[in-house]
């Protein structure tokens, strides 16, 4: 048994061509052997992976360049809709057709930045600093626009000055905290994964 | 790698359809067409010669392939397979007819009257003309992986192109619906055969999906994409390996324009290729994948081996 296994996977070489029916049958490998020097292997990725716009969560494929050494940069190349995945089979929005171009975007968004009333730049902060912008300002625009109770008296939970646009591959769990705070806050503009 | 546009109304109707999970061989055009793709990359690649030789192989089997009628499995017998969840044409279970043995002597004949062949073609065919029966059938059952006799490497395509238009016939036979998936996906769900190699397919309903080639009865089933056809690995062991003459470095490029490549797989270290008919819509897995030997070669080099052998080349184990 062990003989067929054995048989079953093999490594290709100019010794096993010299043993293969090409040759016992008078044909020449010798041809094949002398051309394969001016051959080199060149490496490409396919990889899965989720749309990163909205919570539909579409599969994309995205097709990359790179020998996967430590130090080689990968290059994405081309981004399609995973034709496998249950959602999209294979399509996409216009938004997400032109993910590609989001990936190598020269204005893509790496880091917090800030353009402060009145200036023309933006400028680089700290990630802490953003945040305790960012909180800073829905707080005073929450306590500002609140709505607790409707010209009729009846008690509601509502912020309606404010959107949440949020996750598009995120877990079961991640969902439910993110609608727990959401919905905590009154936010009622709210998009989410854990809506689909 | 086209970006799929969907027409007004489509999406409806889209959401209903499943992936067509096999797709079965045409009687009229699996070797047709295999023998045609054959003679066209004959004239560019260093075994050009046995390319053109495989190309009258191939004939001699679409002609066998037309007048052959086989006995079809009852439906009792698709139960039982169905029941054991195993697939109801396997090499091993299902009897070969005296129909095989006919087939393989017209592919001698059909050999023997092209003199301008090696010496060595000939000398085989007569070597199988004068073979006892059971020497033959003992080849066929090593060929199938049920049998140990040590195999004839010269007579082992002709034989093997016999038992295939044997199994092609009784795949034909079959309707798509009526195939069963297996627990393995990366064997045939009819045969149980190992595939010589998998197709991504350009044209609708096929459009994106990934289809593995079946060496035997040429029945192709739906494997998903970027996942190793042998040992289940996905995610970053697998990649896309292409022979480029002149590529100057790995990162040119040119490895997204290869109509041909290998998805190898770091897990298992092993390899089967993968063709994209929308770099070249002629692609045949048999014919592309002995065309493709200087990919074999260079993988070799790099320590991969071949998830499994192409049936019309038969070759030693080198390790």
């Amino acid at each position: 048994m062990s003989e067929l296994t054995r048989r079953q996977f093999l490594k290709v070489t100019g010794v096993s061509l010299v043993g293969s029916s090409l040759a016992l049958m008078g044909f020449s490998p010798g041809k094949a052997l002398a051309e394969v020097r001016e051959y080199k292997l060149t490496r490409a990725t396919e990889t899965r992976n989720t749309c990163p716009y909205c919570s539909v969560a579409c599969g994309i494929l995205m097709y990359g360049l790179g020998d996967g050494a430590k130090n080689a940069q990968p290059s994405i190349f081309h981004i399609e809709g995973d034709p496998d995945h249950p959602v999209n089979r294979g399509t996409l929005c216009p938004k997400g057709a032109g993910l590609i171009d989001f990936v190598h975007s020269a204005s893509r968004l790496k880091y917090p930045e800030y353009r402060a009333p009145g200036s023309d730049r933006w400028q680089r902060i700290s990630w802490d600093d953003a945040l305790e912008r960012i909180s800073a300002l829905l707080k005073q625009d929450r306590d500002a626009n609140f709505v607790a109770k409707t010209p009729d008296g009846l008690t509601v939970n509502r912020w309606l000055t404010t959107g949440m646009l949020a996750a598009s591959a995120s877990s079961n769990e991640a969902g439910y905290i993110t609608h727990k705070v959401a919905r905590s806050f009154g936010l009622l503009g709210f998009d989410n994964q854990a809506r689909v | 790698m086209a970006q799929r546009i969907l027409e007004p109304g489509e999406i409806e109707t889209l959401a209903q359809r499943s992936i067509p999970r096999v797709r079965l061989p045409a009687r009229a055009t699996v070797f047709a067409r295999r023998a045609s793709r054959l003679r066209d990359l004959s004239t560019s690649i260093g075994i050009g010669d046995y390319l053109r030789f495989l190309a009258v192989l191939v004939d001699a089997q679409h002609s066998l392939l037309a007048d052959l009628s086989v006995c079809i499995p009852t439906p009792a017998h698709l139960k039982a397979s169905a029941g054991h969840g195993m697939p109801p044409i396997q090499p091993a279970a299902w009897p070969r007819t005296d129909a095989w043995f006919e087939t393989l002597k017209g592919i001698c004949d059909a050999l023997a009257a092209h003199p301008e062949f090696p010496l060595g073609v000939s000398e085989t065919v007569s070597r199988l003309r004068r073979a006892p029966r059971e020497w033959i059938e003992a080849q066929a059952d090593a060929l199938l992986q049920c049998g140990d006799q040590a195999i004839d490497g010269a007579a082992a395509p002709l034989v093997m192109a016999a038992l295939q238009v044997h199994w092609a016939a009784l795949a034909a036979s079959f309707t798509a619906d009526a195939v069963r998936a297996l627990d393995v996906p990366g064997l045939c769900p009819l045969c149980g055969s190992q595939p010589v190699a998998s197709v991504v397919y350009a044209q609708s309903p096929y459009q994106g999906y990934r289809y593995l080639h079946c060496a035997l009865c040429a029945t192709e089933w739906h494997m998903v994409r970027v996942l190793c056809s042998r040992c289940g690995a996905s995610g970053k062991s697998i990649a896309y390996q292409s022979a480029m003459v002149g590529a100057k470095q790995e990162n040119d490029g040119s490895a997204a324009e290869a109509a041909v490549r290998a998805e190898t797989c770091e897990q298992c270290r092993c390899y089967r290729k993968i063709l994209y008919q929308e770099k070249d819509p002629q692609v045949e897995p048999v014919a592309d994948d002995l065309a493709s030997l200087n990919l074999d070669l260079l993988l070799g080099q790099s320590g991969y081996h071949r998830a499994s052998g192409n049936p019309l080349l038969w070759q030693p184990n080198g390790n």
